[in-house]
């Protein structure tokens, strides 16, 4: 049974090798399918790591509390990541913040108040720029650099303003802006720092701070009638090992805070990833499952081929059950030859996959690269041997079941 | 010389093999009784559809729809399985076809070892094997053409080196000189008669009746039923062939240092 088995795959092989477009042309479908899903995963899978990653880098010891009762629900987060930047009003009220900062190993509290206001100065702002009113702590929590000038802080008026280096270049036409005049609302700010590139724009903040001018709480508070509308509270524990008891103190004063009605979320660690990591497993789901269109076609190419193959080869068939060969030898040897070309063409699809996934990052210079990991590489062996089993079984059997004699008379 | 022996190779009793249904239903075999004993080298003649080839696929166990009763070494062929069958065919039986039936795109050495892959014999066993057996055919040096590379005699020849690869008792041979000329038909005779000489069994469809000189019995068919059935002493010695084949061979000489 083994030394035919390596029969069968030197002869696929010679087969295949024999009519070599003909096969390349029909890896190629089965390449584009297994490329594409490839190029999906890799780059779905970097873009969810991204937010995970910013959150180890932080030290782990963090904890945000988001308005709203259930983040986890894929298709939730898909709809809640817009609304908390323009309709949803808040839960979250200033009182929290304060009861927060009251819970035992909390050291640094941050909430995150995100406006959509016109943004100009000598030149006005892109669209996406966002106005972000916070506390100083925001530095703390998120470790954000200044470039030159300083951050937010308590002896400053609240006047002033921290922008984003690319938001500096868009509205100043300059890096380095200090002293100069931001109006945001129509209310004129003074910018005293630039924060360094952070080249994420997609994180846990749901804010891309290169686009962002910061403002203190209460000047945001202003700007908004003088209500508070908390789209988020980050919160920086003492240390990793106190997280939980934070995060316990956390939940405990604010069911006081809101009458034990649980409108709110206290996220740590993976959890915070997580909305946004699971929409882009959604996005990542549905493409595929468009991408799988392409496998399918592929695979229509193999049993077309294959089909061909086993017609071209009755006389073959025919001599070699006269000379021995049971069904199952038959169609062992043409299901190897459908499984050749699609292993063949998943491991080139595979390659380019990744190929066209590191361009579309460089290209587009996305933030983050393309993951490499053993799962994508197993879904791609799996769909490789799944299509050519599924696509080749129906051509095989039909290869087996000819009747010898018959196949021996074709083509006197 | 045949052989006695207690079980005959072959034995069928009221053998019918039916095409068609109803109407249109006609007997391609039509109740045939046969035994070939150990040894024989038996010549089937007769008119074009008469069911000479009918006869030999069945026996040849590529054709199993059949009505009565077929022994093959003592064995009733209806209970065999498929796989078993499959498994006597490369183990038992040689083919020889009129047509060669060469697989055109494997080398002459891959179809003469063709046999011995659904035997579970390894690669380089297997080309071991094939090539001894070239050599007997004196194509050791075609080894590695393709079978349209060769000569429509020395494709024959690499036939029946295929089919005595397995070394099986039975050797069947459909019109195996129906493609050559005279020349060409004389050395594959030869080898056939060589081969019974060596103890194989061997039943050969033809329609040449110079060809049955070499056999032991001659069986003629009409009708899908066997018409006379006669046995010769056979004198296997064919100087002339033998001459034949030794020009031959100095032809084929030449040919391959073209």
């Amino acid at each position: 049974m083994r030394l035919l088995l390596i029969n069968h795959i030197q002869n696929a092989y010679q087969s295949l090798r024999g009519s070599r477009i003909r096969s390349a042309l029909t890896m190629l479908g089965v390449t584009i399918g297994v490329a594409s899903v490839t190029a999906i995963l890799s780059l779905s899978g970097g873009a969810s790591q991204l937010v995970g990653k910013q959150i180890d880098d932080l030290g782990g010891n963090l904890a945000i509390v988001r308005p709203g009762s259930n983040n986890n629900d894929p298709i939730a987060s898909i709809t809640q990541t817009q609304s908390y930047h323009d309709f949803a009003t808040s839960s979250l009220s200033e009182s929290d913040m304060t009861y927060i900062k009251k819970v035992p190993h909390v050291s640094a509290v941050a909430p995150l108040m995100i406006l959509s206001s016109n943004i100009k100065a000598d030149s006005v702002a892109p669209k996406e720029s966002r106005v972000v009113a916070t506390t100083p702590d925001l530095a703390k929590i998120s470790d954000l650099q200044l470039r030159v000038g300083q951050f937010l802080d308590n002896k400053l008026k609240n006047d002033t303003v921290v922008v984003g280096y690319q938001l500096a270049i868009n509205t100043f036409g300059s890096d380095a802006p200090l002293g100069r005049l931001l109006t945001i609302h129509g209310q004129q700010f003074t910018v005293v720092g630039v924060i360094k590139i952070t080249n994420t724009p997609i994180n846990y903040n749901s804010v891309d701070f290169d686009n962002a001018a910061i403002i203190s709480f209460e000047a945001g508070k202003k700007l908004n009638k003088n209500t508070p509308q908390i789209q988020q509270i980050n919160i920086k524990a003492d240390s990793i090992e106190n997280l939980e008891s934070t995060i316990k103190g956390i939940k405990s004063s604010l069911a006081t805070s809101h009458n034990g009605e649980s409108d709110y979320t206290v996220l740590s660690g993976d959890q915070i990833s997580q909305p946004s990591s699971q929409l882009f497993y959604t996005i990542a789901g549905v493409s595929t499952a468009i991408a799988a269109i392409s496998l399918v076609v592929g695979g229509i190419g193999i049993m077309n081929i294959m089909l061909v193959t086993v017609a071209e080869r009755t006389r073959e068939i025919g001599i070699r059950k006269a000379l021995g060969a049971d069904n199952f030898d038959i169609s062992w040897q043409f299901l190897i030859e459908s499984l050749g070309i699609s292993i063949t063409g998943g491991f080139f699809g595979y390659i380019i996959g990744y190929v066209f996934a590191f361009i579309i990052s460089k290209f587009m210079s996305l933030t983050f690269y393309p993951v490499i990991n053993w799962q994508i590489a197993l879904i791609a062996t799996v769909i490789s041997i799944v299509m050519g089993t599924i696509f080749g079984l129906y051509p095989a059997i039909r290869a087996a079941r000819k009747d010898p004699i018959e196949s021996l008379q074709q083509y006197n | 010389m045949p052989n006695i022996s207690t079980t005959p190779v072959i034995r069928l009793r009221g053998l019918k093999k039916r095409f068609g249904i109803g109407d249109a239903e006609n007997y391609a075999i039509n109740d045939i009784n046969l035994t070939i004993d150990k040894g024989e080298f038996v010549a089937i003649m007769g008119p074009s559809g008469c069911g000479k080839t009918t006869l030999l696929n069945i026996l040849g166990l590529l054709d199993r729809s059949v009505d009565g009763e077929y022994e093959l070494n003592g064995q009733s062929v209806d209970t065999i399985s498929k796989r078993k069958q499959a498994r006597i065919r490369s183990r038992e039986i040689g083919f020889v076809f009129q047509s060669f039936n060469l697989i055109p795109r494997l080398t002459v050495i891959e179809n003469v070892a063709l046999p011995l892959i659904y035997n579970g014999i390894g690669k380089i066993k297997r080309l071991q094997i094939a090539s001894d057996i070239l050599k007997n055919f004196h194509l050791n040096e075609r080894e590695y053409y393709m079978p349209h590379q060769l000569s429509g005699g020395q494709t024959q020849r690499v036939a029946i080196a295929r089919a005595l690869v397995n070394e099986p008792s039975i050797i069947l041979a459909d019109e195996p000189t129906g493609n050559l000329d005279s020349r060409a038909s004389h050395v594959i005779m030869q080898e056939l008669a060589d081969l019974h000489k060596r103890g194989n069994t061997i039943i050969m469809v033809t329609h040449n009746p110079r060809l049955t000189t070499y056999a032991g019995r001659v069986i003629t068919m009409i009708d899908g039923q066997i018409d006379t059935d006669t046995r010769i002493r056979a004198t296997v010695k064919h100087p002339k062939t033998r001459q034949i084949k030794k020009r031959s061979k100095s032809h084929d000489k030449k040919r391959g240092k073209k």
